[in-house]
């Protein structure tokens, strides 16, 4: 946090609203995820984003185009075989020269750079496939709403007006967020975050949890949400 | 230029009517010049006390033409031998029954009169000698510099505007930048340069920083400062180590009655005692704290998802012992510190450690200073040592440590002649100077963000520059200047200075050069050109041996209009090429390839007449630069075309009422044209357009001060209200965007601030 910023919120405000970095009522990318993430040689991993939208819930979609930013000499692990894009990890031959080209020290993953793009939105993103070591995406199990078993349940009802808690139980080495499009959140990146559903608020929506993990994995849960 | 010089006699005049009239109104030509070789007339009782009447405590205070305290003048009745001296802020206090006359000399002033009507008197004025035709203040090297200002306490006390802070009086002197917010703790910027370009120094030497954080209050109070000297460029080779202006504070030496003084505001809260220790010492002790950090949790919203465990606090403190050894010898002792803490979690929760911003900032500076004087010759010896120290903590991974050691010793010999070599008034001064610090650093931030650079997005765990070790850095200046009137009506003063940068090993040589010409009685003018060095010790740039120092070449010429006793109007041109600008390489490493240029014109009229203090302060400039060779010209990002800045103050028994007037540019910024999601960082990186090639609004805003004295008991009491921006005017600073930068929000200024305060003074 840049400390003018800090200084900017104590002294005042912004003039205008502008979307809190929760809200998923935004037409935004807000995860592009591999599965999984590392793939040593010969493993194939396949590619899948959430994206929000602006007035409807947010949906799991696959990209419509893909390429390989670096190493260029490996852009032909990136195919689209069928429906989902996918990478296949080459050979130690192919790795060793790519790590050539990156500069990396021998045995080092080797990092894909990929561009995805949606068709319509306008949107794109950045992701990083690594080749030469197994990885899988993080799994979030436990995750509790308001003190129920979030896994055990499809729809989601709160009470408005309350501090409705939300937790998962994930270290500070995660890169966690918490989004709705119903009602204010707070502490959207921490473990335990909580949910306010105010009067004024839309009193229906969607709620997401995000993970991150250090190694490139990324997890997802997404629920309908209705306060009463 | 001749329509400029002729546009300033023409607002001349018309201020000297306006001045006449206030002087008139006022009667407050307390003073008036005797001619030499002339005794004073005899006293005219103007009260119905006689001289006989019983003695009264009489204060009072001695100024020059132009408003500026004189120093050492002598004080006495003219019909006893008792005398008293004048102290650093002109001020004297003497025993003298109503009715008296009060004789006023000094070794470069006319003899001034003054009538005792009461135990405190208005400011008497003392005219240069009738006979003299000096430009320059006999036996002192010359400091300022055209486009140079001065302020005292009571002048910086009456800027409205300002909060009652005196260091924010600064941004009504044409030349620095304005910003309807503080520009944070780093200093000032003046004639668009960056801050680290200029230096701030407390009593001739470099303090760290500026202003307590927030930037609402400067380190040190309205009530510790003597005067405030003001020089955007053109200095003399006795200032270095600064490639654009200099801002020098002159601590309050203790006054020959004893005082303590107490006063809390909205802000803080602060003690002041000061007086004399024997009868060749005198004392000033000074202690502040902050009391913001109890008011502010109070008004933020609970809503809000902060958590203000520290916000902000400060403490400050300012000592000064003056004891005159002889009467060749005077010896000082001064010390100015400050200890600021912050902390805040953008959470409720504070075992969130993610989510913590920490900074502590604190330094103590203690200096010794003896200063000799004998018939033609002054030294001044001091040694000055400081003790640093920067924490900050972002979040879980950044961090910033940095401890500093530091001791500066600087001698100055002075020996001014009144003629030498066929010429007159011959002052030659030299000095030596060395800056050996010793820095031990941790830190693991992003890379630095560099003049117009793009504002990075920001990832909590990005850490690309690190370090951790220690570094020396031994810097040493040698400067020498003479200066010298050739003619009645010109005056040269040339010098140079060497500067030896220890960590890049470095050595500059810095050519200086000013001509006064006298152009009537009250009109002068003064040329000056020289060269300046900034050492690579901003941000990184010390940890990298291969980046050398920044320079610039400044060319200044100025008018000063004089026409009345209080009454003063200069302007000034300038030009400043920039050279060997440190600007990162494409891989975040540093290089020393931009170049950039400043010019403007300044307008400053200050009026003081007995109850009325008037100011205008004007400043056009542009600024700009590339960044590397061939690379495309941008603004720098502290540009200001536009800045004005009109005040006025008026004291009337009890009340003194003032108002200020200021409109300005807004400063100029880089559009975000996109944005790309990077999925792994969970961020967004910005795609910046060209830079600087947008500008926030002119803003413009009316503030007012009120102040009431009053007294209770013994304690003179006085009560403040500082209402800036009183019309509500809510323009925009800058921008924000949101997290993907498909939103832009304007960050507004806030629609008022108010600032009250109360002292009492035993």
């Amino acid at each position: 946090m840049n400390r003018s910023v800090v200084i900017a919120v104590v002294l005042g405000g912004c003039g205008q609203e502008i979307d809190p970095d929760w809200q998923l009522d935004h037409d935004r990318v807000i995860a592009v995820r591999a599965t999984p993430p590392r793939i040593a040689s010969g493993e194939v991993a396949e590619l899948d984003a959430l994206l929000g939208h602006k007035g409807q819930p947010p949906s799991d979609v696959d990209p419509d185009t893909a390429e390989v930013v670096s190493p260029a000499s490996l852009a032909g692990t990136l195919t689209r075989p069928s429906a989902h894009w996918t990478v296949t990890a080459p050979g130690d031959d192919q790795l060793a020269a790519a790590r050539n080209e990156l500069g990396l020290e021998a045995g080092a993953p080797v990092p894909l750079r990929l561009r995805v793009k949606f068709a319509g939105t306008g949107l794109s993103a950045l992701k990083i496939v690594w080749l030469g070591a197994h990885a899988d995406n993080p799994v979030i199990d436990p995750v509790t709403i308001d003190g129920m078993d979030g896994l055990a349940v499809a729809q989601l009802t709160v009470p408005a007006g309350v501090d409705v808690p939300l937790v998962v139980e994930f270290d500070t080495s995660y890169n966690i967020n918490w989004l709705t499009s119903c009602g204010t959140m707070h502490d959207f990146d921490l473990a335990k975050a909580h949910l306010r559903v105010e009067p004024t608020d839309p009193h229906a929506g969607s709620l997401a949890i995000v993970v991150r993990d250090a190694l490139g994995g990324v997890a997802w849960r997404l629920w309908p949400i209705t306060a009463r | 230029m001749l329509g400029s010089s002729a546009d300033m006699h023409r607002v001349g005049r018309a201020l000297v009517a306006i001045a006449a009239v206030w002087l008139i109104s006022e009667g407050v030509a307390i003073a008036q010049p005797a001619v030499p070789g002339v005794p004073p007339p005899p006293a005219t009782p103007t009260s119905p006390a006689t001289p006989t009447s019983p003695p009264i405590t009489v204060t009072g205070r001695v100024i020059d033409a132009q408003g500026h305290p004189i120093r050492g003048a002598q004080v006495k009745l003219e019909s006893s031998s008792a005398q008293v001296t004048t102290d650093v802020g002109g001020r004297f206090t003497i025993e003298a029954p109503v009715g008296t006359t009060l004789v006023v000399t000094s070794d470069r002033h006319g003899i001034a009169l003054a009538n005792v009507t009461g135990p405190e008197l208005e400011d008497i004025v003392q005219l240069p000698e009738i006979r003299s035709e000096k430009i320059e203040l006999r036996g002192e090297a010359p400091i300022a510099a055209a486009g140079a200002a001065q302020l005292d306490r009571n002048d910086i006390q009456r800027m409205p505007g300002t909060g009652g802070d005196a260091v924010r009086a600064l941004t009504a002197m044409p030349g620095v930048v304005n910003l309807q917010i503080p520009l944070g703790y780093s200093g000032v910027v003046i004639r668009g340069s960056s801050p680290q370009d200029s230096k701030v120094l407390i009593d001739d030497f470099e303090v760290p920083l500026l202003f307590h954080p927030l930037g609402i209050r400067a380190i040190i109070p309205t009530e510790s400062i003597e005067s405030l000297t003001f020089i955007p460029g053109g200095f003399d080779v006795a200032y270095g180590r600064s490639s654009s202006g200099i801002v020098q504070l002159t601590t309050r030496p203790g006054g020959e009655t004893r005082s303590t003084q107490a006063e809390v505001s909205l802000i803080d809260g602060g003690l002041i005692a000061q007086g004399p220790l024997g009868k060749h010492t005198r004392y000033m002790l000074a202690l502040r704290r902050s009391v913001i950090d109890f008011v502010l949790p109070l008004v933020i919203p609970s809503s809000v998802d902060l958590s203000l465990t520290t916000v902000p606090q400060y403490w400050d403190e300012q000592l000064r012992i003056d004891h005159e050894l002889s009467s060749r010898w005077n010896l000082s002792l001064s010390s100015v510190g400050t200890d600021d803490i912050f902390e805040l979690f953008t959470t409720k929760d504070e075992d969130a450690r993610s989510k913590r911003f920490f900074s502590q900032t604190r330094f103590i500076r203690l200096t010794g200073a003896a200063k000799y004087h004998d018939g033609e010759w002054q030294a001044s010896l001091a040694l000055s040592g400081m003790l640093s120290e920067l924490d900050a903590e972002i979040g879980l991974y950044q961090r910033l440590d940095l401890k500093t050691p530091l001791v500066t010793p600087r001698a100055v010999v002075t020996r001014a002649m009144p003629e030498a070599f066929g010429l007159k008034d011959v002052v030659w001064s030299a000095g030596a100077e060395a800056q050996i610090g010793y820095s031990s650093v941790d830190l693991a931030i992003p890379l630095e963000r560099r003049e117009g650079e793009p504002f990075p997005a920001y990832d909590p765990k990005d850490t690309a520059s690190t370090f951790k070790g220690s570094v020396w850095f031994p810097d040493f200046a040698a400067w020498t200047s003479v200066a010298a009137t050739f003619d009645p009506r010109i005056r040269v003063t040339l010098g140079a200075r060497a500067d030896y940068f220890g960590r890049p090993r470095e050595l500059v040589v810095q050519p200086r050069s000013e001509i006064q010409l006298k152009l009537t009685d009250t009109l002068s003018s003064r040329f000056g050109a020289g060269i300046y060095r900034r050492p690579p010790e901003f941000q990184s740039e010390f940890l990298d041996k291969s980046v050398k120092s920044e320079r610039s070449q400044q060319l200044t010429t100025g008018l000063e209009y004089t026409p009345i006793r209080g009454v003063r109007l200069q302007g000034t041109l300038y030009y400043t090429d920039r050279t060997a600008l440190i600007t990162h390489n494409v891989d975040g490493t540093l290089n020393n390839n931009g170049r950039g240029t400043s010019k403007g014109a300044e307008l400053l009229a200050m009026i003081h007449g007995g109850s009325w203090f008037g100011w205008l302060g004007y400043s056009y400039s542009n600024s700009v630069r590339v960044d590397e060779p061939g690379g495309p010209t941008r603004l720098f990002d502290y540009d200001q075309p536009h800045s004005l800045n009109v005040a006025a103050s008026w004291k009337h028994g009890r009340w003194q009422l003032g108002s200020r007037f200021s409109l300005y540019s807004g400063l100029p910024y880089t559009p975000v044209v996109g944005a790309e999601f990077d999925s792994d960082r969970n961020l967004h990186l910005p795609t910046p357009g060209d830079v600087n090639s947008a500008r926030a609004p002119i803003h413009h805003e009316l503030d007012i001060r009120v102040d009431y004295a009053w007294k209770w008991g013994p304690a003179a009491m006085l009560a403040y209200l500082d209402i800036q921006n009183v019309y509500l005017n809510r323009s925009i600073v800058t921008y924000f965007y949101s997290y993907d930068y498909s939103q832009k929000s304007a960050f507004e200024s806030l629609p008022l601030i108010p600032s009250a305060g109360l002292r009492a003074v035993l």
